[in-house]
This record gives C-alpha cells, sequence and structure tokens, in this order.
C-alpha cells in the first residue's frame, strides 16, 4: 500500500510540475511576476522622485514688495525649487506657454500682497497646478509646491503670536494627545494605529494567502483528475492492482506537495514585491508583538496548522468530487469556480468584521463554511480566543471526513467512470 | 438410509464436477453467465454468457454499441453488472474486484498515457504496482521496452510520441507483467497498417511464449481470423454465435467471418 502510494504520489508530482500551464502559471509567474511588480514601482517611484529634485515653479508678481520677495526666496530655499519670474499681468497671458513648459504650478501673488499681510487682511494666493494626464509624480510635484507655502503662512502666524505670547507652539497645540492601546486587559504604550496596521497585514494577509493556497491545491486537484479522463488514463490507472483509496491520498497529497510549492513560490514573490518599496513606514510598524503578548505561540501555529491542514484536505476532496463530473479538465475547472463561492464570502467578511459582529443567522452560515475556520485560526492567533479555532477543527475535520467518504465511494465505485457518461447522455438528450 | 447418504453424495458431487472441472482440470479463465448492464433506460447488455479457456486468444467482434466494450469494462472490474455474474480464475470480479486485478491486465480502447512522462518513466511507474520488487522491476520494464519496440524513443516525453506509438507503448504496458489474462479493447484501433502488423505480432508470439490467456474485441474480421482461436459474435447486448473462425465460416457457408458475421446479424 505504502510502496504504492509513493509511486502514485511520484507520478502526480512529475506530472503536475512538468505540465507547462501549470509551471507557468503556479510556480514561474508568481515567483516572476511579484518581483518585476515591485521592481516597475520601485524603478517609477525613482523617477519620480528625480523629476521632484529639478521642480520648477513659475511666479507672476504682481506685488512686487518685501512679502512677494520673502515668499519667492523662501520657495527657493526651503522648497528646494527652481523659481522662475514671468513677466506678466494675468495668468492668461502665459497659461498657454506654462503648459507646453515643464513647469509644475504657477503662482500669482496679487497685488497690495505686502501690505494686506501687513495690516492683517486676509490674501488669495492662486496657486495653479499644470495638469498633464495626471499620474503620481504630477500630485506629488503638487503637494512639494504647496508644503513650503504652508510652512511660509506657519512662519507668518509664528510671528504674528510670537508679538504677544513668549512660546506661540503652546497657544496652537495647548493640548498633547498620546495614544497607548490595552492589549488583553494590559495598557501598553503603543498606539492603536500601530496595532490596527499590524493587526490588519494579518488580517488581510492571511485570509488572502489561506484562500489562494486552497484555490491553488484545489485546482491542481480537480486537474489531476480531469486529466486522467482528458488524456483517458483514468480506466487503465482503475484497473491496476492498488486501492482506490490509495489512489484517492496519492492524487490529493500529490496536489498539496505542488501547491505548497506554489504557495511558497507566491509567498518568496510577494515578500520580494513588498521589499521593492522605498516607504520608510514598515520599518516605523515594527512592534516588539511579543513584548505586548500578541506574537502568537507555537500552540497558536500548531491551531493554525491543524485547521488549514483540513480544511486544505476538505477543499481538495471537494475538488476532486467537483472534478469527476467534468470530461476534461477546462470542464473540471468551470464547475470548480461553483466552490469558490464559499471561498470569497468568508474571506470578504473577515477582512472587514469580527465574526461576533455579525447577526446570528450570518454567523452561523459562516460558521458552517470549512473555509471561515483556518481564516478564524488565523485571527486567534492575535486575540488568543482559541476556543472557537479549536472547535472549528473538530468541525472541519468532520466535514472533511465525511467529503472524503463522499469522494472514496466515488472512486470505490463505478460512479467515477459512469457519472460523466451520465452527464453527456443527459446532454445530447437536451439538444 | 446409508445408500441413500451416499447417492446424495455422489449427486452433489457430480453437480459440483462442472465447476471444479471448469476451475481446475478445463482451466477456465473467464465465465460470464448471462449479465446484463444497463445504464439508465439503455440495455448495453442482455443475458451475456460465455467463457474463455487457458491460454486462448477469445475475441469479441460485432457492431458499434453492440456490448463489447461495456463487456470487457466489467470482466476488468470497472463496471459493476446489473445482474449476471463474472467470474475470472474462479474469483468473482464484484466481491473480489481487488483479487482480480491483480491478475489481469486491461487495455482501454482509447487509452493514453501520461504526456508528461516519458515512455520509460511510464512503464516504470504502471510496473511498481505489480512488481514492487527493484531488480525485477527493471527486468520487467526491459521486457516492455523490447515488446514496444520504441527503442530510444523510451527516453522521450510521452507527448511527442504518434498515435501507432503510443499504442505500442501501451501494449507493452499491457503486457509486460506477463499477466495471467489480457484484456485487450481494439488492441489495433486507429493504428495503420505497419503499427497493427507490428502489435498483432506482438500478441501473438507473447501469448504462445509466456501462456497469457487474452480477451479481446475488433471491429478487424481479418485481425480476428489471424489471431483468435476462438470468437463470439455479440449484436445487441448477446451473443449471436460462438466458435472457432473456421467453425462459423463452416456453419453459415461462408468465405470469411465478415460475412459470416453480417449474415448472422441480418438473421437475428
Amino acid at each position: 500500500m505504502l510502496s504504492g502510494l509513493r509511486n502514485i504520489i511520484a507520478k502526480e508530482v512529475k506530472e503536475l510540475i512538468r505540465d507547462p500551464r501549470i509551471l507557468l502559471g503556479i510556480v514561474l509567474v508568481p515567483l516572476l511576476m511579484f518581483p518585476l511588480m515591485g521592481f516597475m514601482i520601485r524603478t517609477s517611484q525613482e523617477a519620480a522622485m528625480e523629476s521632484m529634485k529639478n521642480l520648477s515653479v513659475a511666479v507672476i508678481d504682481l506685488d512686487n514688495d518685501v512679502f512677494a520677495q520673502n515668499l519667492t526666496d523662501f520657495m527657493e530655499f526651503y522648497g528646494n525649487l527652481k523659481v522662475e519670474t514671468l513677466d506678466a499681468s494675468s495668468i492668461d497671458e502665459v497659461a498657454r506657454d506654462v503648459q507646453d513648459s515643464n513647469v509644475a504650478a504657477v503662482i500669482v501673488i496679487p497685488e497690495d500682497f505686502s501690505e494686506n499681510l501687513t495690516n492683517g487682511v486676509r490674501v488669495e494666493l492662486k496657486v495653479y497646478g499644470v495638469f498633464r494626464g495626471g499620474g503620481i509624480a504630477e500630485g506629488g510635484a503638487f503637494s512639494a509646491v504647496n508644503s513650503p507655502l504652508q510652512y511660509f503662512e506657519q512662519r507668518l502666524v509664528n510671528q504674528k503670536l510670537g508679538e504677544v505670547w513668549p512660546d506661540p507652539d503652546i497657544v496652537l497645540n495647548p493640548i498633547e494627545i498620546s495614544p497607548k492601546s490595552i492589549v488583553k486587559g494590559e495598557p501598553v504604550d503603543v498606539s492603536p494605529d500601530t496595532l490596527f496596521a499590524v493587526a490588519m497585514t494579518q488580517f488581510l494577509g492571511f485570509p488572502l494567502a489561506i484562500m489562494m493556497l486552497i484555490i491553488l491545491a484545489m485546482q491542481l486537484a480537480a486537474t489531476s483528475v480531469a486529466s486522467e479522463k482528458e488524456e483517458k488514463t483514468l480506466e487503465t490507472l482503475l484497473s491496476l492492482p492498488i486501492s482506490r483509496f490509495t489512489l484517492l491520498m496519492g492524487k490529493l497529497t500529490g496536489s498539496v506537495i505542488v501547491a505548497v510549492l506554489g504557495a511558497v513560490a507566491t509567498i518568496v514573490g510577494i515578500l520580494y514585491y513588498m521589499g521593492s518599496f522605498a516607504f520608510g513606514a514598515s520599518t516605523q510598524m515594527m512592534v516588539d508583538l511579543s513584548a505586548i503578548g500578541l506574537a502568537p505561540g507555537l500552540f497558536g501555529y500548531a491551531v493554525l496548522g491543524l485547521s488549514l491542514f483540513v480544511s486544505l484536505l476538505s477543499a481538495l476532496a471537494l475538488a476532486v468530487v467537483v472534478s469527476v463530473f467534468a470530461e476534461d479538465v477546462r470542464g473540471a475547472q468551470a464547475l470548480l469556480s461553483f466552490a469558490y463561492l464559499p471561498l470569497f464570502i468568508p474571506m470578504l467578511v473577515l477582512m472587514f468584521t469580527d465574526i461576533n459582529a455579525l447577526p446570528p443567522t450570518l454567523r452561523i452560515v459562516l460558521l458552517a463554511i470549512p473555509f471561515t475556520h483556518p481564516m478564524l485560526a488565523a485571527r486567534a492567533m492575535t486575540t488568543g480566543d482559541y476556543f472557537t479555532a479549536i472547535w472549528g477543527i473538530g468541525y472541519v475535520t468532520i466535514f472533511t471526513l465525511a467529503i472524503l467518504y463522499v469522494a472514496a465511494r466515488i472512486f470505490a465505485t463505478e460512479k467515477i467512470l459512469t457519472m460523466q457518461l451520465r452527464l453527456r447522455r443527459r446532454k445530447i438528450r437536451e439538444e | 438410509m446409508l445408500f441413500r447418504t451416499h447417492f446424495e453424495i455422489f449427486k452433489s458431487i457430480r453437480a459440483l464436477l462442472p465447476f471444479v472441472l471448469g476451475a481446475f482440470s478445463l482451466g477456465l479463465v473467464i465465465e460470464v453467465n448471462e449479465l446484463m448492464k444497463v445504464f439508465g433506460k439503455v440495455k448495453a447488455l442482455d443475458g451475456l454468457s460465455f467463457h474463455v479457456e487457458n491460454g486462448e486468444i477469445f475475441g469479441l467482434i460485432g457492431p458499434n454499441g453492440a456490448g463489447k466494450t461495456t463487456a470487457l469494462r466489467i470482466v476488468s472490474t470497472l463496471l459493476l453488472p446489473t445482474s449476471g455474474s463474472v467470474k475470472v480464475f474462479n474469483r468473482n470480479v464484484v466481491h473480489e474486484a481487488s483479487d482480480v486485478r491483480k491478475i489481469i491486465s486491461y487495455l482501454p480502447e482509447e487509452a493514453g498515457a501520461y504526456k508528461n512522462l516519458s515512455g520509460d518513466e511510464y512503464l516504470g511507474f504502471m510496473a511498481k504496482f505489480n512488481t514492487p520488487n527493484k531488480d525485477e522491476l527493471k527486468t520487467v520494464v526491459a521486457n516492455a521496452a523490447e515488446i514496444s519496440g520504441l527503442g530510444k524513443r523510451l527516453k522521450d516525453k510521452v507527448k511527442t510520441y504518434s498515435k501507432g506509438m503510443k499504442r505500442r507503448l501501451l501494449v507493452a504496458r499491457a503486457l509486460m507483467n506477463k499477466p495471467k489474462l489480457a484484456v485487450l479493447d481494439e488492441p489495433t484501433s486507429g493504428l495503420d497498417v505497419l503499427h497493427a502488423y507490428h502489435v498483432r505480432g506482438i500478441i501473438k508470439q507473447y501469448v504462445r511464449e509466456h501462456g497469457v490467456t487474452v480477451l479481446l474485441s475488433s471491429h478487424n474480421m481479418l485481425e480476428v481470423e489471424y489471431l483468435c482461436d476462438r470468437v463470439a459474435l455479440i449484436n445487441k447486448g448477446k451473443i449471436v454465435a460462438e466458435g472457432t473462425p473456421a467453425e462459423l465460416k463452416a456453419k453459415y457457408n461462408v468465405a470469411n467471418l465478415e460475412e459470416a458475421f453480417a449474415k448472422v446479424v441480418h438473421l437475428a
């Protein structure tokens, strides 16, 4: 039995990995696509940053007084911008020329700008951003123009307040808000925003990764059964002296092995993709999770692993049962797409809310779907609420055994050959 | 009283005798009795009965949809009979299916091979189920390589093979373990003259050399006359005539099996 199982697994893995469709789609594409995406994004970011360095701004100075001069100097020194003064009396005169130039924005300093500022009258400063089709670089350029302007305004405010108060900053920000969190009944010195950001990567990332792995494995299992039909190898295989259950388990194990390979490729690709970003934010978000009791322990990983394993098995058995009804690989993939629905529902719901926040009926529906449970287990790793997760493992195990039993029954009888025949005959009658 | 008991024992022995003889002395390999198979509303087999003796090549011939493939699939434990019984070496194909699978080898009509494996790998994979021993395995695969006559091409992936090469690989697979019974559904289906000639040669030679019993089905009457020791004409799920090719030709007073078949079906 064991040597037979090994034989089947070895063949399954060979067949699946050597199938160009599978090798390309499951291993090579994620391994190449994500790093390539990361590379492209990084390159364009760098290009945008490069263009930001040589940003130039045009000024129409209708004031010609001290504050106007201050403002242009400020733009040059603090904003690191190349400032070009245009000899015009209104924007209409230069708009067309500006559009064709490389100027990011035009600032129109109105008449009496300095006088009004001195007398405490609000002035309007028109800043025309030049739109050349949008894009992140253009938006960045516009904010690069805006921020020295805001800083200039703040300096003016501080100057005015400074005439009355010794420390104008206290007047502007009299209260300092210091965000902290309470985790598992303990106050911790970490802002809730940071915790939410960390949790989001788990709440969003884990369901996505789990769903991807399950879909991958289902596709593989369905392909492995349906291709036996498509390539007309099933009958020969079924006539061999090997138990049908061993055959089924061999197919399932082979699919899991290749799916794990695909998942690893995807994760490596995604990690590389994430690493490509030039954001400093990720380091700020690094929190010592174990210090605040949020790091998953060995037990948490064991629960997640077990939960993932049983639901993966149920998904595979389901895929096998579904693919028995198909005549070929394409048919199996089409039938399988219906099975994805119960995968997407828990993923989407759990991404946005906690299961306990749902109305009871919806909660029961969600809990009845086996794929909900590994996602709950992933969440339990941070919340420490393992009760639902362990209960879920029990439930999914029973569900899996039931589906496996159905799959084994189909494999053990002539149904694996005749179901498809019946389906075909029904089709002919319909025609 | 004593006499009566003895007489009863004698009677029961006499009643059992055909079965005992059938299974051992006469060497019955396949016994098909009143076999019925119904798919929904379609009666594929309608009381089919025949037997195959040890060491013979037995041919089932008949038109498309006559029930040949269904009969072979039931003998090979792939389908379950609706009623009736099939025994292979005295083992029931329903209740002792796993025992039957150990002694038979089945070649389906439209069989394929795993296209991403090489010919060698395919033979190795298939041989391992019957031959777990590594040294024996080598002999079996070498044997299969010789039967197939594919030579160096066995190193190539199956997807590069022509239809004829694939069929030769599959025939080699079916015979390599020297099965006690080989069930071959249209062994030369879709092959050109040369490939078909090669395959027929293999089957005939192999059976003679190794005492393999063969149950085959075919459309090709020439092939059947050349290969089969006995044939059964099957039509609408029933045997309509049975005998050696020579007997059938004599019985219907015709020149060849094709004519005999046409005559029988027409009469039926």
